[in-house]
């Protein structure tokens, strides 16, 4: 095997080196066993009561309140970035907006990406807030009812 | 307070420092801890239709139009008005070919989805409506007429109602807006039975303006003629 037929192998090996540690590594999935929901299931419904002229106002959106408590103890007294992570998955793009009582941030994202909701110290066992969430699918996708995961990640420092 | 519906947990408790890098491991598949929320369609279908003058609900004064709609929040209710079109020829004018434009009693003019000046009364008669249904799009909700054979002067006098035609159109209907060709076309009426008026896509607001003529084609006695159709939108 010629050099320059190597080349192309040995550089994507140095980049999968150098990559998949910086994407994954020290990203913990937190417990959140002691959240719990107000809401049993979340009720969707179209955003606008009117559709438009054309194929457009689609929308259903739908709120629930969490009250979410997480497990921080394993990273007591040292500092770390939480993350409210909302896989891809079925039935397609979703988006979560929420709101919180000050302890975690404010955000919003699409499905397949994870937004920062702490970063700094753990200072206690586990930490709390009340989330109001709102979630917007197309209504193409709802044809019935749907389960959405999502979680809490920790990357730490 | 009601816990939501949870994936399947492993393990009862949180890490201890021995099992921290089989924790680990489970946490980098990305399923250990998670929460899941249903969400659940509620009440997503529904139909509208409007054929002339229609009622909304709530103070919405369209664009500033004064006219109620549903882009202000206006939300529709029934409203079992009957609205008329109707001509009156003069004796020299009878079957003789000449179509005449009839006019509608109607005054809905604004779109009744944005308060838009959509259609022009007393020529024109507003039509709308909208199908809502949740997942993918499926087969077109149907607006049909029921038309009896023939108008009746109640001395048993006839006019068929063939001789009832209307074409289609609506301010600012466009090809290039996306607007055209309009969703309620143009026709004549059938001479007793049910025919389709046109059709609504899922979750699209659709309406047009309709302008009746009379085609004057036949030599009925003098006479006041007149009947009834019926619109009916059937959704799949």
């Amino acid at each position: 095997m010629s050099p320059l037929k190597r080349s192309p192998f040995f550089l994507a090996l140095a980049f999968g080196i150098i990559w998949a540690p910086a994407a994954h590594a020290k990203s913990t999935t937190i417990d959140d066993s002691g959240s719990a929901a107000i809401e049993p299931s979340v009720l969707m419904r179209w955003k606008t009561a009117v559709p438009t002229r054309t194929a457009a106002g689609k929308l259903m959106v739908g709120t629930t309140t969490i009250r979410v408590r997480i497990n921080v103890m394993p990273w007591l007294k040292h500092s770390g970035r939480i993350y409210l992570a909302l896989p891809a998955q079925q039935p397609g793009p979703i988006s979560l907006s929420w709101t919180t009582q000050g302890r975690f941030l404010p955000g919003q994202l699409v499905s397949g990406n994870r937004v920062l909701v702490y970063a700094g110290r753990i200072t206690t066992p586990f930490m709390e807030d009340t989330l109001l969430f709102q979630f917007s699918v197309d209504g193409a996708l709802m044809r019935r009812a749907v389960p959405v995961t999502y979680h809490f990640e920790m990357d730490e420092e | 307070m009601i816990p939501a519906s949870r994936e399947v947990r492993c393990g009862l408790d949180w890490p201890h420092r021995a099992s921290l890098g089989v924790a680990l491991m489970m946490a980098v598949s990305g399923s250990a801890w998670a929460y899941t929320a249903t969400l659940t369609p509620a009440s997503p279908k529904a139909v509208y239709l409007q054929v002339g003058n229609g009622t909304f609900a709530g103070a919405t004064n369209c664009m500033g139009s004064g006219s109620d709609c549903y882009s202000s929040g206006g939300t529709p209710v029934n409203n079992a008005t009957v609205n008329t079109v109707s001509v009156t020829l003069p004796v020299a004018a009878v079957g003789n070919g000449t179509a005449q434009a009839m006019t509608t009693n109607s005054t809905a003019a604004d779109s009744f989805w944005d308060g838009y000046a959509f259609c022009t009364v007393p020529a024109q008669l507003y039509i709308g409506g909208f199908y809502r249904t949740t997942g993918p799009a499926t087969a077109a909700a149907q607006v049909t007429a029921t038309v009896p054979a023939a108008l009746t002067d109640g001395t048993g006098g006839t006019i068929p109602f063939s001789q009832i035609k209307w074409t289609s159109g609506g301010n600012g209907d466009t090809a290039a807006n996306g607007f055209l060709p309009e969703v309620f076309p143009g026709g004549t009426f059938v001479n007793g039975g049910v025919q389709t008026v046109g059709s609504m896509a899922s979750n699209t607001w659709n309406e047009s303006c309709w302008s009746f003529s009379y085609l004057n084609t036949a030599v009925p006695g003098a006479g006041n003629y007149s009947g009834s159709v019926l619109y009916t939108m059937t959704s799949p």
